[in-house]
């Protein structure tokens, strides 16, 4: 009774010493595969951690690679009030067809 | 034949005008003017609509609507377009084209349909306060917004339908037949870009489009705010 303890408790230290030994041979990585899996806090643009406040949608100095919509798009702006005394935004607005 | 005019070509001001009380105070304006320009009767395209312009452009300098920017003031009932320096003093003048049908609103969801589903009807240039910005539209050419949900700009004349007949309506004195288009203002080339353009260059300027159904007041707050 007492060997069989004894072995029990030896099997479960070497397998304790195994996995150490095993996480130890394997150096943390910062661009695994699968980005989803230990890749940790990472800027959203891709860039170096703490310049928040941008977006890769706004990091090309003023031009959009995305095609202009057509006259049968639908846009989800709000319509502007007709009395409203506030500035406009710096950013242009897509081109799209207007009324002739 | 109506042609821009600038303030040193600037025609005789109508009877009615020099009857018209003068703005002493922006306390007394707004209910002055709302009621002048209420009751006025539909005039041509040449110099009688100007009081009326610029009377509503000295009610929004003394409101402070314009938020000291130039801006501009587009007469339906005239189809003319003025603009006015940031102190309410007029710049030039054109006569504009406008959308074909009466009426001061634009019908929901307008901007995203296309031109050939739009009925006759439907083809209203909206009144009120637009703050206007510069952009392009689908072929590349530079307008300005007026209304960008609505699809709505300011543009050269578009003479590319000969049997709309745009440019003998902007030549004709009559403004009645100035309305043709599917509610966007169309600007002489040469004034657009000699005046227009530079003007609002800047975004946020606003346009005011005065109203030929609703009542003025109904569309521009300030004008019963200043009154008070």
């Amino acid at each position: 009774m007492t060997l069989s303890r004894l072995s029990t408790l030896l099997a479960s230290g070497t397998l304790a010493l195994a996995g150490v030994a095993f996480a130890q041979g394997n150096p943390p990585t910062t661009a695994p595969a699968n980005p989803a899996t230990g890749a940790g806090q990472q800027s959203p643009t891709g860039g170096p951690m703490g310049t928040t406040g941008t977006t890769p949608q706004n990091t090309q100095s003023g031009t959009t690679t995305s095609p202009p919509p057509t006259s049968s798009s639908t846009m989800s702006t709000p319509a502007p009030s007709s009395d409203s005394t506030t500035m406009a935004a710096s950013q242009p607005r897509p081109a799209r067809a207007d009324r002739n | 034949m109506p042609t821009a005019t600038e303030p040193g070509a600037r025609p005789p001001a109508s009877p009615r005008a020099k009857r018209a009380a003068p703005f002493t105070a922006a306390s007394f304006a707004g209910v002055v003017l709302a009621t002048a320009l209420t009751g006025l009767p539909p005039q041509p395209a040449g110099a009688g609509p100007r009081p009326v312009a610029e009377q509503f452009a000295q009610a929004a300098v003394a409101a402070g609507d314009n938020l000291s920017q130039p801006f501009a003031v587009i007469d339906k009932t005239a189809a003319r377009l003025y603009l006015f320096d940031r102190e309410g003093h007029l710049v030039a003048s054109s006569p504009v084209l406008l959308g074909l049908a009466r009426g001061d609103d634009s019908v929901p969801g307008i901007g995203s349909r296309a031109m050939a589903d739009i009925r006759t009807e439907e083809r209203t240039t909206p009144a009120g306060r637009f703050p206007a910005e510069p952009g392009t539209n689908t072929a590349g050419e530079d307008i300005t917004w007026i209304d960008y949900d609505a699809a709505i700009s300011m543009h050269r004349v578009r003479a590319t339908n000969p049997a709309e007949r745009r440019l003998q309506r902007l030549a004709s004195p009559t403004a009645s037949d100035n309305r043709i288009s599917y509610g966007c203002i169309n600007v002489p080339a040469a004034f657009y870009d000699r005046h227009v353009k530079p003007m609002f260059a800047s975004r946020g300027r606003a346009v005011y489009v005065l109203p030929e159904v609703a009542p003025l007041d109904a569309r521009f707050p300030f004008l019963r705010v200043s009154g008070n």
